[in-house]
């Protein structure tokens, strides 16, 4: 068997349920008689690590967990059972806007919390207009003039081309909005 | 009882006249009666485009003002039975005349002619409530460029507000060897982006310049591919069931055959 870490010196850190002290000497010597894998510390942290937030580039796909924090639950959210056409707008700045329909150019969609567009987001689109920066956009064609989040506009490439598949937008961890392929909430 | 259809873009310059005059040629060689009502008041030119500018002596202006009676303002086209025209009075504009009045004009002409078709003129403003607001239902013309189809979506969401329905769409100066090569939008992207049905498409016709300078529809014209696009339209109008010919499958077809007389 090949053992390239054969003769160092290691140390565990250990997440999640705690090991008893019996367990950890088992693995302390299974580690040396198997692997000669000298244990020099074990490390036990029963805080669960948190899930980075992908700060990918826009072509970058990444299954990703949104941050369902803040008072997405507790908001309301209206339906728009129709594609909103150029020089319409809809407002809802209580909660999520979700669209049965497209938003076409010369369109804006405004909403407090999230939007949901079930189709082409081809205009423009403003989540989180009341500040909660946590607000998604996320459409089956994610094309837009213009999208903002907050007070975070844009920073999206110009020629966004139709990918074929959902898209998610919202503010990254480098304070740009970002566009990844939407996997699930 | 008659369909008042509203002929609509939006934008300038994409082919309302020249779908308008063509469409009501068509209808009436199809045997149907048809007034064409110009709504363009103070830009009139339906009555150019028809050849009838020289006997225009009534307007919808005169009717309104009650200068004269409606069927004596109706100029008729002496080429094809059934078909006249009401035309917009050149010296007044568009403030002069009230969505109820053009409204009251529809509904009489609707009682005596199978169809209605209103020009309107570009624009969103008074214009626009003109010519609609007498109407039944819809054609949205537009051009495969983006503006004219923002424009046109902006029409339609106005139209279905009025609850104008059926609206239905014509592509104008459609262009298969531009869509080809990439540099034009396709039809099925149009129609994904306005949501409506799709009633014809006009190709690109260099012969339409030359009709509308002489007065003489395209429909008139033997082997012209504006005005036979046209005659379909005009069908598909009085509900025949025509299929909508892919200009675009033109080039693809071609390429196929290629390809079997290269193998064979
Ligand atoms: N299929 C076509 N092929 C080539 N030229 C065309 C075609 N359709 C329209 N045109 C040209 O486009 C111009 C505008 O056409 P038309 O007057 O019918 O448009 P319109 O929508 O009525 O314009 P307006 O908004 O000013 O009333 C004309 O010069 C006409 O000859
Ligand atoms: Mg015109």
């Amino acid at each position: 068997m090949n053992r390239p870490l054969s003769g160092t010196t290691v140390q565990i850190d250990v997440k999640g349920p705690t090991l008893e002290e019996d367990e950890l000497a088992y693995l302390r010597s299974k580690l040396k008689e198997s692997y000669n894998l000298t244990v020099r510390g074990i490390m036990v942290s029963d805080e669960p690590t948190p899930e980075p937030i992908a700060a990918a580039p826009t072509t970058h796909i990444i299954p990703q967990a949104v941050n369902s924090s803040d008072s997405r639950e507790s908001e309301p959210s209206r339906i728009i059972p129709y594609t909103i056409r150029s020089g319409q707008t809809e407002d809802f700045p209580q909660g999520s806007l979700i669209i049965y329909g497209d938003v076409n150019s010369g369109a804006e969609v405004v909403a407090g919390g999230d939007i949901v567009i079930l189709g082409a987001l081809r205009g423009n689109a403003h989540a989180g207009m009341n500040g909660r920066l946590s607000s998604v956009i996320i459409a089956m064609d994610l094309v837009p003039l213009q999208l903002q989040i907050g007070n975070y506009l844009n920073r999206l490439p110009i020629d966004q081309k139709s990918r074929g598949y959902p898209e998610i937008a919202r503010i990254g961890t480098e304070d740009v909005i970002i566009v990844e392929k939407f996997v699930k909430f | 009882m008659g369909k008042v259809i509203v002929v609509t873009s939006g934008k300038g310059g994409v082919g309302k006249t020249t779908s308008t005059a063509n469409l009501g040629t068509a209808l009436a060689l199809l045997g149907k009666t048809v007034v064409l009502v110009d709504a363009d008041v103070g830009l009139r030119n339906l009555d150019i485009v028809l050849g009838l500018e020289s006997r225009i002596v009534y307007t919808s202006m005169d009717v309104i003002d009650k200068q004269c009676e409606l069927s004596k303002a109706l100029v008729r086209d002496r080429r094809v039975d059934g078909l006249t025209l009401l035309a917009a009075s050149q010296k007044n504009n568009k403030d002069d005349i009230q969505p109820a009045q053009m409204k009251a004009i529809c509904d009489k002409l609707r009682s005596t002619h199978d169809f209605v078709l209103v020009d309107s003129p570009a624009g969103i403003e008074r214009g626009f409530s003109n010519a609609s607001a007498g109407a039944d239902e819809a054609i949205v013309v537009t051009t495969p460029d983006v503006s004219a189809i923002r424009d046109a979506d902006r029409i339609i969401g106005l139209l279905q507000h009025a609850r104008i329905e059926p609206i239905n769409l014509v592509l104008n100066r459609f262009s298969p060897e531009l869509v080809g090569n990439g540099s034009m939008i396709d039809q099925e992207d149009v129609i994904d982006i306005l949501n409506i049905d799709l009633l014809g498409i006009v190709p690109e016709d260099t012969g339409v310049i030359t009709s509308t300078n002489r007065g003489i529809p395209l429909v008139y014209e033997e082997g012209s591919e504006g005005g036979q696009a046209y005659m379909r339209i005009a069908r598909r109008i009085t509900g025949q069931q025509i299929p909508i010919p892919a200009f675009d499958q033109k080039g693809l077809f071609t390429s196929i055959m290629n390809w079997f007389t290269r193998k064979g």
